[in-house]
């Protein structure tokens, strides 16, 4: 089920969206060209990105401007990055933290 | 090495690089989020005229411009660390360092949490992050929602994710505790939302500012309906509070109760409301964090939204070739920060130019039309703006530059 | 009914500091703002405390019965963004861990 708000009366149609593939934890998922992590994600609807460090409780997008952190994952196994601040691009394989 | 470094291309970023390259300066502008436009490419409301007021537009207008004068501006760029250097600003980024001979600072701001009990699960979430899943992602954080927190702030937002196709369960408050502030008591919500402007972004404010000017807030929260009040048919419940948010793994929905006009919980009246996400709406504060670092003074204004670095009515903080524009000074609309960003852009040129004297006049307009459009604006973060910028500006510590020269001269 | 006590809601999200351990500290030690943060990380985790920083600051004066003051307690201290070795060496990479 997307959670794409494909129609708006005011701001107009989606419409010729650029489908992508990205990997969340090695699951495949569609993405939308111009998507970032988070909004690629939650249209999915997979709401936790992370798992926080100590207490292992689930985490997700809080802020979805950068500030809060809360949303990092890891990308092509090396880099650390702000969902929410992250473009997808075809192929991207992202992992959450624990 | 540029004239003029920017940092947040946002509204008031955007309009000061614009101004600035108007006069000829080199202008660079960064910002940590992919799109150019700050808070505007959230923004969507209806001007009482009928209009649409479509912040990706005018962040796209504005961005366009910019180019079309020559402005660089990169996205996805994150500052950790500002020096002064002899010959202006070192900035360093995630990007690589930046060099300017003179920095704005146009961050914006961040919003002020309101920590409910459950607040960390996934599906809980600032309204301003909603706003910019639904309005520029174009994706709903789910098909329901309760929105905690009631201000102007979420009440506009709260018919922006209608709009989105989300159904917007209620508009409640957060249980009143050491950390709620006047958020958790429904006389103060109701007093802050009555003495709203009659320019207010919606009807039902607009009402309220009208009754406000005939009821005392004592008397009118006695007469606030329990079942709340509808507001673009989202119930505005005052006389709710939001106890705890619930779920396992992710928010499932909020535990609320009535409460008193004081703000007493009744238990007995306890429920659990359920909703796929759950919005928290703190208001705003100035993100002044890069003013922190690089020791600007402040002040405390709660008019303003919080701490704000000192500066003066050309936008120059007391620290020389360091200016600011937009929220990072204080709370307010959009089109304050636009009119804000001309004013720095020009005093900027003025100062690279050192012409203060041939730019006086445009400087005086611009400066001027800020306070029109402060006037003018539809949403007022708080009744008290204009009275605590005039106050400020009066005692302002920043008085060594040239500006304020030409300012006592005039006086 | 039972009452849900709020001392166990988290405060700093990134450290997990609950609301109950910051009024024990200040109310132990009748410390400052700064304080609360070096006994108890609060506001020391990844965000750098820009989420929790006011409510922290609010709990304590709450409890000392102070004003807020124009100079915040809790000051910002560069890198304002978790960098890496590579980024200060101006490689341009996008980690931020």
């Amino acid at each position: 089920m997307t959670m794409r708000v494909e129609y708006h009366p005011v701001l107009g149609n989606l419409e010729n969206q650029r489908r992508i593939t990205i990997y969340f934890d090695d699951q495949a998922y569609q993405a939308y060209e111009g998507d970032t992590i988070a909004s690629a994600m939650m249209a999915e609807g997979v709401k936790t990105l992370r798992y926080h460090e100590v207490s292992g409780k689930g985490r997700g997008v809080y802020c979805n401007i950068g500030h809060c952190f809360e949303c990092r994952v890891r990308v092509n196994e090396e880099n650390i990055v702000r969902a929410c601040l992250t473009p997808v691009s075809e192929g991207m394989r992202i992992h959450s933290l624990s | 090495m540029s004239d003029l470094l920017i940092i947040g291309a946002g509204p008031a970023g955007l309009s000061a690089a614009i101004a600035a390259a108007e006069k000829g300066l080199s202008v660079t502008v960064i910002d940590e989020f992919p799109k150019a436009g700050g808070r505007l490419l959230g923004q969507l409301h209806q001007e009482p005229n009928g209009e649409w007021w479509n912040g990706i537009q005018k962040g796209e207008q504005l961005s366009q411009r910019a180019r079309q004068l020559g402005v660089t501006i990169q996205c996805e760029v994150s500052v950790y660390d500002i020096s002064q250097s002899k010959n202006g600003w070192d900035v360093y980024t995630t990007k690589g360092e930046y060099k300017a001979e003179k920095l704005l600072l146009a961050t914006g701001a961040t919003e002020s949490p309101i920590p409910v009990k459950g607040w960390t699960l996934p599906g809980v979430m600032t309204i301003g992050a909603a706003q910019i899943m639904g309005n520029v992602h174009r994706v709903k954080p789910g098909n329901s929602c309760i929105i905690i927190g009631a201000n102007v702030l979420s009440m506009a937002i709260a018919n922006e994710l209608k709009l989105c196709g989300v159904n917007v369960k209620e508009i409640i408050i957060p249980k009143a505790d050491i950390t709620s502030n006047e958020a958790g008591n429904p006389e103060q919500v109701l007093s802050s939302l009555m003495r709203l402007t009659h320019l207010a972004p919606t009807p039902i404010l607009r009402q309220l500012g009208k009754i406000g000017k005939l009821v005392h807030p004592k008397i009118a929260i006695k007469l606030f309906p329990r079942k709340g009040i509808r507001m673009f048919d989202i119930p505005l419940r005052l006389k709710n509070a939001a106890l705890e948010i619930v779920g396992d793994r992710f928010a499932t929905g909020v535990r609320t109760a009535n409460i008193k006009a004081n703000g007493e919980i009744d238990h007995t009246s306890e429920k659990v409301v359920d909703a796929d996400f759950v919005c928290i709406a703190g208001g705003l504060t100035p993100l002044s964090e890069l003013a922190s670092i690089i020791g600007c003074s402040f002040k405390y204004i709660p008019e303003l939204g919080g701490h704000v670095p000192v500066h003066n009515e050309q936008m120059q903080t007391n620290i020389p070739g360091l200016y600011v524009a937009g929220n990072i000074t204080g709370i307010e609309s959009a089109k304050v920060a636009m009119a804000q960003g001309r004013v720095a852009g020009l005093a900027i040129a003025a100062d690279i130019m050192n012409d203060w004297e041939q730019m006086e006049t445009s400087i005086n307009k611009a400066i001027e039309n800020v306070n029109i459009t402060r006037d003018k604006a539809l949403i007022q973060f708080h009744p008290g703006i204009s009275d605590a910028r005039k106050k400020f500006y009066q005692k302002s510590e920043v008085d060594l530059t040239q500006i304020s020269k030409i300012k006592k001269r005039e006086a | 009914m039972a009452v849900i006590s709020d001392d166990d809601k988290i405060i700093c999200r990134c450290e997990e500091v609950s609301l109950g351990t910051i009024k024990d500290i200040v109310h132990h030690f009748h410390c400052s703002s700064r304080e609360v943060k070096l006994r108890t990380r609060a506001g020391m985790g990844y965000c750098g405390g820009r989420i929790c920083r006011t409510i922290i600051e609010k709990v304590v004066q709450d409890i000392n019965n102070e004003k807020v003051s124009n100079e915040s307690q809790l000051s910002y201290r560069p890198p304002i963004r978790p960098v890496t070795f590579g980024q200060l060496g101006g490689s341009g990479n996008d980690d931020e861990s």
